[in-house]
């Protein structure tokens, strides 16, 4: 601190002084003279005490909007008549206060809503004000954890491992079109950072696609959803992303707990809007951001190239499109690529990992049973994507939407831990993603008649007792508890992410407000909403917690005993791609229809 | 006033994300929009910038206390 500074605080209010009453205890701690004046002081009351105090500064407070204008202008004029506004600084603030309204009046500060006791003392310092714990910019998060990957639970890592290694020898034996075209991928990546011919590899690569993606190689047509950016777009967007940049000063969502980290989904169809959305989201605190790319690009064989935007939902996968949303990223911003459900999935880990993703997402039985891909070429693909995952140290998500069909917990967890498997005798990272949602089988037996607590929690208790792995509920949290209206949305989202975080998990993807609207895309404005939620849900529950009541450890013990059942039923199957077929993962009366897209393109090696 | 708008028992709020240099130019554009829209009593409710815009919710007042109300159907 510098001179002590003596300061009188007045509320210019028949009753608020609460925010004045915090800031004079900060002035005080910081060595200043202090007089604070009750409320229902008039203007030329508080003119006297500047001067019979000699004080140097006067701080107003204004919470009550009527009249704001009126009060404060005479206060200003009665300063001027008295001679004291050269040598008095002044600043108002309050509920009823915005910077620019103090600035027409005369004042040298005008502090809004949300203003901080530190910033107060700042401006009586004369100093420019930093926020605390911001000075050093945002920090990545952590989100893989240190886990063992030990099975707690050994009936089922027993029947784990016998369903591994039926599908790794199986899937040995085979490939298809899309391990194929990932490893001519891999080449056109490797011959274009060395400058070389690459037309062979395209052409090669073109005979494995479907043909409307073909016909992109061999006479430049696009898909009819899609038109390539302009030069001029580029250019701008460029410019725009290195300019927002440079203002760049990401808000902390966690309040006092490390846990979790806040993912985002975007996936306007343009990655012009998209990276304005990534720029909002992460503006507003979001952790981590996820590529959604559109359905139709899992259903067709093969990526088309360049710098594309897409009129619908999900942005189309490129490898350009890739690199210009990754320039866009803050550095403390994780970065995953879905690759979980269709035809491209091996080249979409491979293209995810070397355009600097941090995460990726698969799973084998989600993308059989609510993707629409055939269980043959998903597994044979899905294993040859964790592959790619393991060796690129590319962490993945295996995600149990199958829930949202009518799939019930246990078998879509039973799914989740198949791939999990797979994934660590692999050496790679798997993350757990169950579901926070008010899914079919809830409805039905009624889970959730008196809350939504009880059986999301008793999801992360039985896989914490089956498994050391982190787990990050998704995607996102609250699904089929929100609607249209967007302040139920929002409370649902931050009530659903408390929740979250008291159970102690590594990450949540969370929805925007306009999650239960399908009538468009999603608003920028509904990005800020949730975050906003979730900031205040953290900071409302701090270090709390909230208590499921004991049917949560009742249903955990049946998930589990569910799980082990239906795992044994499938290693005892002694064929993974059957026992989907079968409905052992999830049957048709449960909502769950095995794939067709990609039937019959799997051969023998 | 706009056909409709004297249904609105009080005011009608606009929200939305600007894309602005700070919360001044923010400011600036809504209420330059609502003028256009013919609104007249208008204020800004909430503004919050960050990163690349501001998050804002900014306000016409159609009726305010003591006022006739049109959707009390007077004279009708």
């Amino acid at each position: 601190m510098g001179v002590a500074k003596k300061v009188l605080l007045a509320p210019m209010d028949p009753v608020h002084d609460i925010g004045l009453k915090m800031i004079r205890r900060g002035l005080e701690e910081a060595g200043h003279t202090t007089w604070l004046y009750p409320p229902g002081y008039s203007p030329q009351e508080i003119i006297n005490g500047i001067i019979e105090n000699q004080a140097d500064t006067v701080l107003i407070s204004r919470t009550l909007g009527y009249g704001v204008e009126e009060v404060l202008a005479r206060f200003v004029d009665l300063l001027d008549a008295a001679g004291l506004r050269d040598r008095v600084k002044t600043a108002v603030g309050g509920m009823a206060i915005r910077p620019e309204l103090a600035a027409e009046l005369g004042f040298d500060g005008g502090f809004g809503p949300g203003t901080t006791v530190e910033e107060a003392v700042a401006f009586v310092e004369g100093r420019d004000y930093i926020p605390a714990g911001r000075a050093g910019g945002k920090q990545r998060y952590e989100l893989v954890g240190d886990y063992s990957y030990e099975f707690k639970n050994t009936a089922i890592r027993s029947l784990l491992g016998r369903i591994t290694a039926q599908i790794l020898a199986w899937a040995g034996e085979r490939t298809s079109p899309g391990i194929e075209r990932a490893y001519l991928r891999r080449q056109m990546l490797a011959c274009a950072k060395e400058g070389g011919n690459c037309a062979s590899l395209k052409k090669d690569y073109a005979r494995l696609c479907d043909g409307v993606i073909r016909g992109y190689y061999e006479t430049g047509g696009l898909h009819p959803q899609t038109r390539k950016l302009e030069a001029g777009e580029l250019s701008a967007l460029r410019r725009y992303v290195e300019q927002t940049k440079a203002k760049m000063d990401p808000a902390a969502l966690r309040h006092t707990r490390q846990k979790p980290g806040v993912f985002v989904q975007y996936g306007t169809g343009c990655p012009s809007l998209d990276v304005a959305h990534i720029k909002i989201a992460e503006a507003w605190g979001a952790d981590g951001v996820v590529h959604f790319d559109p359905s139709w690009g899992a259903r067709a064989e093969g990526f088309m190239e360049g710098y594309l935007t897409h009129q619908e939902d999900g942005s189309v996968i490129t490898p350009e499109n890739l690199s210009i949303i990754r320039e866009a990223l803050q550095d403390s911003t994780l970065w995953q690529v879905r690759a979980h459900r269709g035809l491209n999935t091996p080249e979409t880990v491979l293209l995810a990992a070397h355009t600097g993703a941090d995460l990726t997402k698969i799973n084998i039985a989600y993308g059989s049973l609510g993707a629409g891909t055939d269980p043959e070429r998903m597994t044979v693909d899905g294993v040859q994507a964790i592959r790619f995952a393991a060796e690129y140290g590319l962490p993945f998500d295996v995600v149990t939407n199958e829930e949202l069909s009518g799939v019930p917990a246990h078998k879509a967890f039973a799914g989740m831990l198949i791939v999990a498997d797979l994934a660590i005798s692999l050496g790679a990272r798997p993350i757990l993603q169950p579901l926070f949602c008010n899914s079919p089988e809830v409805m039905i037996n009624g889970y959730m008649a008196d809350n939504y607590v009880d059986f999301n929690a008793a999801k992360i208790l039985a896989l914490r007792n089956i498994v050391s792995a982190p787990v990050w509920p998704g995607a996102p949290i609250g699904f089929l508890t929100q609607t249209e209206e967007r302040v139920q949305s929002s409370m649902s989202t931050g009530l659903h992410a408390a929740l979250a975080a008291s159970l102690g998990v590594e990450a949540i993807s969370i929805a925007s407000s306009d999650e239960a609207y399908s009538g468009g895309p999603i608003a920028a404005a509904s990005r800020t909403d949730t975050l906003q939620a979730v900031k205040e849900a953290f900071r409302f529950f701090g270090q709390a917690t909230i208590l499921p009541t004991p049917t949560a450890s009742k249903w955990a013990q049946a998930l589990e005993a569910g799980i082990e059942q239906v795992l044994y039923s499938v290693a005892e199957m002694g064929d993974f791609v059957q026992a989907v077929h079968n409905g052992l993962l999830g049957g048709r009366e449960e909502g769950a229809y095995p794939g067709r897209v990609g039937r019959g393109t799997v051969r023998r090696v | 006033m706009a056909e409709g708008l004297d249904q609105i028992a009080d005011a009608l709020d606009i929200e939305t994300f600007v894309i602005a240099e700070d919360e001044a130019e923010a400011i600036k554009a809504i209420r330059q929009i609502m003028t256009g829209m013919g609104l007249k009593d208008i204020d800004v409710v909430y503004c919050r910038h960050l990163g690349p815009g501001a998050r804002i919710r900014a306000r016409g007042y159609i009726f305010r206390a003591g006022d006739r109300y049109g959707w009390l159907g007077e004279g009708k």
